[in-house]
Parts: structure tokens; sequence; C-alpha cells
């Protein structure tokens, strides 16, 4: 073969090349600027998560001096034989039911009733529902611990002053999930206003309008406008409360009451952290983390589905 | 990737730590002989994390001890005593291997099968540590050892002691001179006292994380926490179920005010408690408290009818983790300082644990002032002769056998379900955390 002839082959192959070295490349530069992302999601979450999983089959204190000793399921054995489970899961149902009326509820109204306040007076009063959301959990815990004591609390004192006797609301098992509930919530009710506020100021204005003009009442308004605009936000929310809710509350029940009285105020992120985390116990932690895991991603997966339903609704 | 860079990381990790920390785990090696090459040592200890009086007198005592050896700098390491163990292992893990720890009691099984600590009566020359430990009390000094091993120097504990209010005893038509001697005593006492000045009567201590007074309750009765083959958890046998039953109708009779543990001592010290069984560590407390308020006075713990009551104790043991002769040395010298009489003069009169010298009480040099003063001390001492071992449950789920034993106790006295089965369920999930080679 002449090598005339090679030389528009070699050009097609070099042009070839170069295409291919460019298809090739192309992905190089978007790759580089999702680099740091994927590896730190694969360094901080994945990998742990995948190495959890091992850990949790295993007896160990991650010392290098001893061996980990593989034992099968005995972790996920001794978790789920734990006498106070039941109760636990119990428990943290109650958390979360009890938590969607003060994360969701309640911050959806009062966002209602503020909506319409503007300037100074609008700013002070979402100001004052926010701050709660600013102090410290365990500032909060102590704070309420104070207020809610039997003998001086001020919470007491002024049901006292209305001739009722005193409640000892962090001491009887019957009050004190309600208690912790409470203050979980009364801390995220800011949060949640928040959002609910946000959510409101994108709604176009010319619909309320518009429904005014026609006679809607307020309440209408609210029923028939609002609400069902900011349905995503109190989707969005009602997920948060439902994954987080339990989780939320873990500071105060620590703080307040460390899941007595009783185990009446324990639930099971607290209970698995009592047995797995207080000792170094890997093999209990990273099961107790798997059934944690397992069970909640449940629950996400089912919200995920909840909001895409909504969405494509609305498209 | 990720996995070979962890591998390489991990190995590099556990080969540097292992020739820093097990320099020979066959042969125990002496500590290096006393020299003033200047070294500086880490030393963990919970009173330091205890806000107020443990902290400042353990920062006197540490002072004190580097003004007398300078060469030997002591860094102070506050850790709340519940976490000192955790505490310790991340730092293990972590490469920074602690010199001297003041690990609780419960923990001195893991730390011996799990931290490689070698025992002191191996390490340290013969001769030092016969001339250390004369004059220390011999039950106090059992208490860091498994066996005949001495793997940690006792070092600060209290035994439990019924605090009472005299004046709300007097109050109540008692007589303060003869405080209760037996639970059933305790239980016509706080009931009396109760009914007389509408206070509450007694509370026993016995329900929190860590259960050494708990422990004190059952042998008094008879019963055990673990076997003394260290094999078989007890608590459920019926000697400590009893135990537990006469705790459910000292509470259930009304005798027994129904509060948080935590709640019990500040009810105490404001006056509303005439009784409360705890550890000697709240003497100081109470005493600034009960200061122009109330009297406080001091019995030893309560007896199941004729039988003697058997106090355990609260506390900690020093422990050398080091593996550096000179290190360890510059730790010996401090453990010694801590444990001599002027470091318990400081403890007992400055924290309110029992000194483990009971040479020192009398000894106008040391406490006998001290002591004078404060005859609170004697109930604790007289206890310090027939001390009973707080048993450390053995294996990797120690803590976990605690907890059920504990959360156990709290159900069968709080609560209203079959005592014996709630204590035996508890046992047999207990057992099956046992390591099964002993």
């Amino acid at each position: 073969m002449s090598h005339a002839a090679e030389l528009p082959r070699i050009a097609g192959a070099a042009n070839g090349l170069a295409a291919l070295a460019a298809a090739r490349t192309k992905w190089v530069v978007p790759a580089l600027f999702l680099a740091p992302a994927f590896v730190t999601l694969g360094l901080w979450i994945y990998w742990p998560l995948v190495e959890a999983f091992r850990l949790s089959f295993y007896e160990w204190n991650l010392l290098p001096t001893s061996e980990p000793l593989f034992v099968g399921l005995e972790n996920y054995r001794r978790l789920l034989a734990l006498s106070e489970l039941r109760t636990a899961a119990w428990n943290t149902v109650i958390y979360t039911v009890g938590l969607l009326p003060l994360t969701v509820a309640l911050p959806l109204l009062i966002a209602i009733l503020t909506r319409e306040s503007v300037g100074k007076a609008g700013a002070v009063y979402r100001a004052l529902i926010f701050v709660p959301m600013m102090i410290a959990p365990v500032v909060v815990a102590v704070v309420w611990r104070w207020l809610l004591n039997p003998d001086h609390g001020l919470v007491n004192k002024a049901l006292g002053a209305i001739g009722l006797p005193a409640v000892r609301f962090l001491q009887e098992a019957d009050t004190a999930i309600w208690a912790v509930i409470f203050i979980t919530g009364w801390k995220l009710m800011g949060f949640s206003t928040l959002l609910f506020a946000a959510a409101m100021t994108n709604i176009d204005r010319h619909l309320i309008e518009a429904a005014r003009i026609d006679g809607a009442s307020e309440g209408q308004i609210a029923r028939k406008i609002v609400i069902p605009l900011v349905t995503p936000t109190t989707i969005f929310l009602t997920v948060l409360t439902v994954l987080h809710g339990a989780q939320w509350s873990f500071v105060y029940i620590n703080v307040l009451t460390q899941g007595g009285p009783r185990n009446a105020t324990t639930n099971l992120y607290y209970l698995l952290w009592e047995y797995g985390f207080s000792t170094f116990a890997i093999g209990w932690s990273t099961a107790a983390g798997m059934l944690l895991f397992a069970v909640f991603s449940l629950f996400a997966v089912i919200g995920l589905k909840a909001m895409n339903r909504h969405d494509q609704r609305v498209a | 990737m990720f996995q070979l860079t962890r591998r390489a990381a991990l190995a590099l990790a556990t080969s540097t730590l292992t020739a820093a920390s097990i320099a020979s785990p066959a042969l125990a090696q002496r500590i290096a002989p006393p020299s003033t090459t200047p070294v500086t040592i880490t030393y963990y200890n919970y009173n330091l994390a205890s806000a107020g009086i443990g902290a400042e007198a353990t920062k006197m005592l540490i002072n004190e001890f580097m003004a007398a050896y300078p060469h030997i700098k002591v860094e102070g390491v506050p850790v709340a005593s519940g976490q000192v163990l955790a505490r310790v292992q991340a730092d293990i893990v972590a490469g920074r291997v602690p010199d001297v720890a003041q690990i609780v009691f419960s923990d001195l099984d893991f730390v011996v099968r799990n931290l490689g600590v070698k025992p002191l009566n191996d390490i340290i020359p013969p001769e030092e540590w016969t001339a250390h430990t004369a004059g220390m009390v011999p039950a106090g000094l059992k208490l860091g050892a498994i066996g005949d091993k001495a793997y940690g120097l006792a070092y600060v504990f209290s035994t439990p002691v019924l605090f009472y209010n005299a004046d709300l005893f007097k109050q109540a038509g008692l007589n303060p001179d003869q405080p209760p001697k037996t639970w059933a005593d305790v239980k016509a006492a706080a009931l009396q006292l109760k009914e007389k000045t509408a206070k509450s009567g007694i509370y026993p201590a016995v329900y929190s994380e860590f259960d050494w007074l708990l422990q004190g309750v059952f042998l008094s009765n008879g019963g055990r926490a673990l076997s003394e083959d260290r094999t078989r958890v007890t608590f459920g046998e019926p000697a400590a179920v009893e135990a537990v039953a006469m705790l459910r109708d000292l509470l259930k009779s009304g005798a027994h005010a129904n509060m948080r543990e935590a709640e019990a001592p500040d009810a105490f010290m404001s006056g509303n408690l005439g009784m409360i069984l705890t550890t000697s560590v709240y003497q100081r407390s109470f005493l600034k408290a009960a200061k122009d308020k109330f009297e406080l006075r001091a019995a030893p713990m309560p007896s199941f009818g004729d039988k003697p009551s058997k106090p355990t104790n609260s506390g900690s043991a020093l422990f050398i983790l080091s593996r550096d002769p000179v290190k360890q040395r510059a730790a010996w010298e401090l453990m010694k300082f801590m444990t001599s009489k002027r470091g318990y003069t400081v403890i007992t009169s400055e924290i309110g644990y029992v000194p483990l010298r009971l040479d020192i009480v009398d000894d106008p040099q040391y406490l006998g002032e001290w002591t004078k003063q404060n005859p609170l001390i004697r109930p604790n001492l007289e206890q310090l002769s027939r001390l009973n071992q707080w048993v450390a449950f053995p294996g990797a789920n120690y803590k976990q056998i605690s907890r059920i034993e504990v959360g156990a106790v709290n159900e069968a006295v709080f609560g209203d379900g079959d005592i014996g089965k709630i204590m035996r369920d508890a046992q047999e999930r207990a057992q099956a955390l046992m390591p099964t080679v002993p």
C-alpha cells in the first residue's frame, strides 16, 4: 500500500482519535467539579455506612490491643431482646405523633395569623417565635427543668396561684413524656413557622386579592388558597418530624429524665445509645445504628413518595 | 481505593500503637529507676471534672506534687466518672495513650482484659511496693486487685452512709442519738417522721448508673450480683429478690420518698427529707447545706434484721497505662504522692472520701484536728474494716449487664410487676451477655 493512500486514513484516524479523546476528556472537567462532592460523600457517608454494616457483626471495642470477634447476628439478637425495646418503640411513635401538632399544625396557624403583619410588628413577632430555635438545646433543657420544678418552678407557682395542685411534670410517668415532647416542640416551632412564613410570601398576591374581590372571607382565603399552596412545606415538615422527631428529643431526654421514670420517656435513639455508645462497644452501636437506619429508611421512602406524588399532581 | 488507603492507614496506626504501647506483652518489664530527666505525663482524673471542691483539691495535690518533683510535669485531664473508660479507649485508639488514669472499680475487669494493664506488683520493684502499701487498709488495697494481682492502686472511695436530719428526728419524736439500725427500724422511723413532720422519710440511692450501693444492699441480705467464681449473674436469686422486695415495700408504705435519685440530695439538703442512704462523698455538701439550718448526723448502712450489714465501696483506682518505663516511673511517683499520708489528708478533708491510711486519722500532723471537728467521718471509718468489694461484671458487655440490673431494680421497686419474675428475667438476659470463657 502506498504512503499517499495511507495518509488520509491516518488523518481520519487522528481525527477520530481526537474526537475520541475529546469525547473522553469531555467528562473530565465535570467529573473534576463533581469529584469533591463525590469524594466527600463517599468518605464521610457511604464508606462509614458500609464499615458500620460490617462492624455490626463483630464484638469489638476498637482497641488495637484486642481482636475483633466475629459474632454474626448476635449484636442484633441482643438488641432485639432488650426488654425495654417495646416500650421504646411505642414511645418513639408517641414522640413522633405528639410532635406533629407542634412542628406542623401550630406553626401553620401562627404563620397564617401573622401573615398580614408586616413592618416592625411582623419582624418582632417572627423574631420572638424564632428565638427558642437559637438557644443551645442543653440550655433549653436546664431552663425548663427549673421552670417545671415541682417545689419552686414558675409553672407550678402559676398553677398554685390559680388553685391547682403542683404537678411533678418530669417525675411522673404519665406526664414526663409529654413534658419532653412539649419542650422539643417548643424549640422547633420557630423553625417551622419560619418555613411556613417563607412559603407564604411566595404565594402570588393576585390570587388572594382576586379572592378578596370575589368576597372571600379571611378564613376562606386561608383554607382555600394559603393552606393548599403551602402543601409542599407541610409535607416536608411532616416528613422531617417523622424522620427526626424522636432524635430531636434526645438531648432533653438525656438532660431531663435519662429515659425515666421507669423508661417512660426513653425512645429508640436513647435506648440504643444507652446500650451501644456508652461503652464504646462498636458491635452494639453499629448494629443499633443499622436497625435505626433500616426502620427510618422505610419512613423516608414513604415520605419521599408522598412528596413526589404531590409534585406530580401539581405539575 | 478507600479500602486500600484505610487498610494502610489502619495498619500504620496499629503498628505504631503496638510498637509504642505494647513493648513486651510476655515479659512484665520493671519501671525505670528514679531519675531527674524531665518528663511529662497525662493524668486522667474525674475529680478534676467535678465542679467545686473535688477539682480544686485535686489540682492542689497535682501542684504540690510538681513542686516536689520539678522534673515531672503532670497534665491533668478532667473526664466525668461515667465517661473515663470510653475516653481512655478513644484516646488509645487515637494513639494518645494516657499515662495514669483514675478508673472506676466497675471497669476493673475490662481494663485488665482489654487495655493490657500490667500488675503493679510485677512492674514496681517489690521493696518499693511493700514500703508504699505498708499502712494502707488491706481491704482497700484488694479493691484494685483481681486474685492476688494488684492492677490498680485503690485511690479514692466512699462507703454507703445513712445521713439523717437530727432536727426532723426530734420534731417527729424520734431519738437522734439512736439512729435506725435495721431496714425495719428505717421504715418505722421514716413513717413516723413523715406523719409528724409532713416531710419525706428515706431515700436509698441505689437506682443509678453505678450499682455499688445496690450490691451492698444485696450482700447485706446474703445475696450477690455476681457469683463468687465470676461466671454467673445472680441478682435474680432469692436473697437479692428479697432485698428488692424490701425496697418496694419501703416505697409502697410511703416511707421511701418517691422521687428521682438525682433529686434526693437536694431534698435532703433543703430539709425536706429525713434520711438518705448514699455515698459518704456527699458529707461536705450536706454539711455546708445544713450549717445553721439543721443538725446533720450519720449512721452506718442499715442491716436486714440481725445479719450485719455489708457495706460496699464506690470509687476508683489509679492505673498505669503508659508502656514507657520512664513515664511509668513518673506515673508511680505521682500515684505514690496521691495516696500518701498528705494525699489522703487532702482527699478526706477537702473532698470527703475515706482515707486508705487509718494511721493519719488521729495524727495531729495530718487529719487529727479535722477528725475532731468532723465526727461524721466515724461511721464511714468504722465500715472500712468490714468493707466488701464492689464487684465488676466481666466481659465486653459488663456495662450492659449492670444497666440491665439497675433497670430491673427500678422496674421492680417503682412498678407493680412480680418482683421475682422481673429480677429473674433480667438475670437471664444478663447471663446471655456474660463471656463464655471466664
